[in-house]
């Protein structure tokens, strides 16, 4: 049990080296996938569901709508197919799959993160391949899992926009853009921070397709082929570790969450959470 | 003005639900079918070998194609629908079984009850869904009943979570405490008056469930984990040409389209029906259908105003 804190998870069976390391080594590429992924996503997400909102019962809202519900039941796998098949084999603007160009001296391992790396070492050609090759997995990423923010923020606004709190702003005598930015938008994003811990916890775990289908050298093709091969050693760190990850995201929403709402406090006593 | 919202009402208030029900009602009709009729109602034995004719393209006489061992892929998809339908619904319905039993008790019994069944909830919420699924998938070995005791795993901690939350909710409501004050069996408070206001919302998350757990089970299938090999199933169909996926790209996106198409069907419907369940939502859905219904040339100027003063109403 004192193993599972120290981190002392034991050798790998299957290669011969400790667990740790490897882990240390797949963990930060798929941190830079899923948070670059994660980026795109709730941007395309507040949108879309902004949009939505604010056009309640019109055409617009139906687009938008019919736009998240369906990318939404897209399987991971699809949506990564699809993506190779048009922007890498039909159209070949982006690689199929890797997270760089072996022509390109790989940047010194600082952080991990190849993207921050190649950036300490101003080395702008490794920069540049693996900001190429992260684009394609990143979006398929986004485009599978961003539907939930969408629809967060769709119905917030509509819980909103006909109260007496943006009648009051109104009157008040705000813009409209005052009113939409300040009152109506930022609710949205109250509701929406609470899901996006939900919504991050789905993207790291859709990596296991993911990263199996681009070749791209993370935790989620290390914990595919670790369940694959019933390499138990390996795989119950990988679990923690990801468990670890959602924990993680969750807290950082919360403290999101009472920086963005005033009204709640974190631990708070005297403060009634509505 | 009743409040209560009819299929009819969902389906003519919005033209979502109206398509994701026909998805739902035509894919059940065609898996009970197959399950009844077997390969007699597909063009071809979704089993069948027939290496001379393997790779083949779509045409009129494949309709989408056949696969490395010249097996009808469009019989197969057919096969594969008892399976991918049947699968996440009783994987719903066994959470959603569960979640009542559990969520009830937490809720209505409180006390020690609640803290150790919400513990134990928060302590399987934590868990990454697929990596959990697949974990326990490989653990327990291949085969269907396998894959979905590995779902129900950890398919069932949201459904305590909101079976719960709407017994907090109407066990605090006047007739409840009436009902006991009458003296009420315990059974009689149980099935009468918390089980009917709890049902709805769990049917119109299952709804939606069914969906998510579909995908789910199309990874497992995909990935090669838990669901035998050449078992007619959408996600193995699609994980088994990853090798030619440039030559024979149809191969994989066909199937992959039809479960997505599927998943579509149960997202519509239960999106609807979580919208109409919404009161701050629902008094405009009702005004739009029934009496917006006869003045349809007016429509659009009326639904602007009208739908702000219902909305007033009602919150």
């Amino acid at each position: 049990m004192r193993d599972l804190f120290t981190g002392n998870f034991g050798l790998d069976p299957l290669t011969g080296q400790s667990i740790l390391s490897e882990i240390a080594f797949y963990l930060p590429n798929t941190l830079e996938l899923v948070l670059f992924s994660f980026l795109i996503l709730v941007i395309v997400g507040v949108a879309i569901g902004y949009i939505a909102g604010m056009h309640f019962s019109t055409l617009r809202d139906s687009i938008a709508r019919v736009a998240y519900l369906v990318s939404w039941s897209t399987p991971m796998y699809l949506a990564a197919i699809v993506a190779i098949l048009v922007f890498a084999n039909w159209l070949p603007i982006f690689p199929s799959g890797g997270m760089y160009s072996l022509s390109i001296s790989a940047p010194q391992p600082v952080t991990g993160i190849f993207l921050i790396d190649a950036v300490i070492e101003l080395n702008f050609p490794a920069f540049l391949s693996g900001l190429h090759h992260l684009i394609l997995p990143a979006v398929a990423l986004a485009f599978v899992n961003y539907g939930l923010i969408s629809r967060a923020v769709r119905s917030s606004i509509l819980n909103v926009r006909w109260s007496t709190y943006v009648k009051t702003a109104r009157a008040k005598g705000l813009t409209e853009t005052e009113v939409r930015q300040k009152h109506i938008l930022r609710n949205a994003l109250i509701d929406a921070t609470s899901l996006s811990a939900v919504v991050f916890g789905w993207v790291l775990t859709s990596t296991v397709v993911v990263e199996e289908l681009f070749a791209w050298p993370g935790l989620g093709q290390f914990a595919y082929q670790a369940i694959f091969s019933n390499d138990y050693p390996v795989l119950i760190p990988v679990v923690v570790v990801f468990t670890l990850g959602v924990i993680i995201a969750n807290f950082i929403a919360d403290v999101a969450y009472s920086l963005l709402d005033p009204r709640i406090a974190l631990g708070g006593h005297d403060v009634t959470v509505t | 003005m009743s409040q209560s919202l009819k299929l009819r009402d969902l389906v003519r208030s919005s033209r979502l639900s109206a398509l994701g029900l026909v998805i739902v009602v035509v894919s059940i009709t065609l898996a009970a079918g197959f399950t009844i009729f077997g390969a007699r109602i597909t063009p071809y034995n979704p089993f069948a070998l027939d290496l001379q004719n393997s790779n083949l393209p779509p045409s009129p006489s494949h309709f989408f194609g056949t696969d490395f061992q010249g097996r009808d892929i469009f019989s197969r998809v057919i096969a594969a629908l008892p399976i991918d339908l049947g699968l996440p619904i009783a994987i719903v319905l066994l959470s959603s079984v569960l979640g009542i039993f559990l969520g009830m008790a937490a809720g209505y019994l409180g006390g020690i009850v609640d803290e150790v069944v919400m513990r134990v909830t928060d302590l399987f919420l934590a868990f990454p869904t697929i990596i959990m699924v697949l974990a326990v998938a490989a653990t327990l070995g291949s085969g269907l009943v396998n894959a979905m005791l590995a779902f129900v795993f950890v398919w069932w901690p949201p459904y305590v979570r909101l079976v719960r939350g709407g017994v907090l909710e109407v066990a605090a409501e006047d007739f409840i405490s009436i009902s006991k004050a009458l003296n009420s069996s315990f059974t009689y408070i149980i099935t009468k008056g918390i089980l009917p206001n709890v049902l709805p919302a769990v049917l119109t998350y299952a709804t939606l469930d069914v969906g998510t757990a579909l995908l789910e089970v199309s990874i497992l299938g995909f990935l090669g984990i838990g669901i035998p090999p050449n078992t007619p199933e959408l996600g193995v169909m699609v994980g088994s040409i990853s090798y030619g996926l440039y030559t024979y790209p149809w191969q994989a996106l066909l199937p992959a389209f039809i479960t997505m198409i599927l998943v579509v069907g149960f997202s519509f419907l239960g999106e609807g029906a979580r919208e109409a369940s919404d009161v701050k939502v629902r008094p405009y859905i009702l005004f739009k259908t029934r009496v917006l219904g006869k003045a349809a040339a007016k429509e659009k100027s009326l639904t602007a105003t009208a739908g702000r003063g219902s909305i007033q109403e009602a919150g």
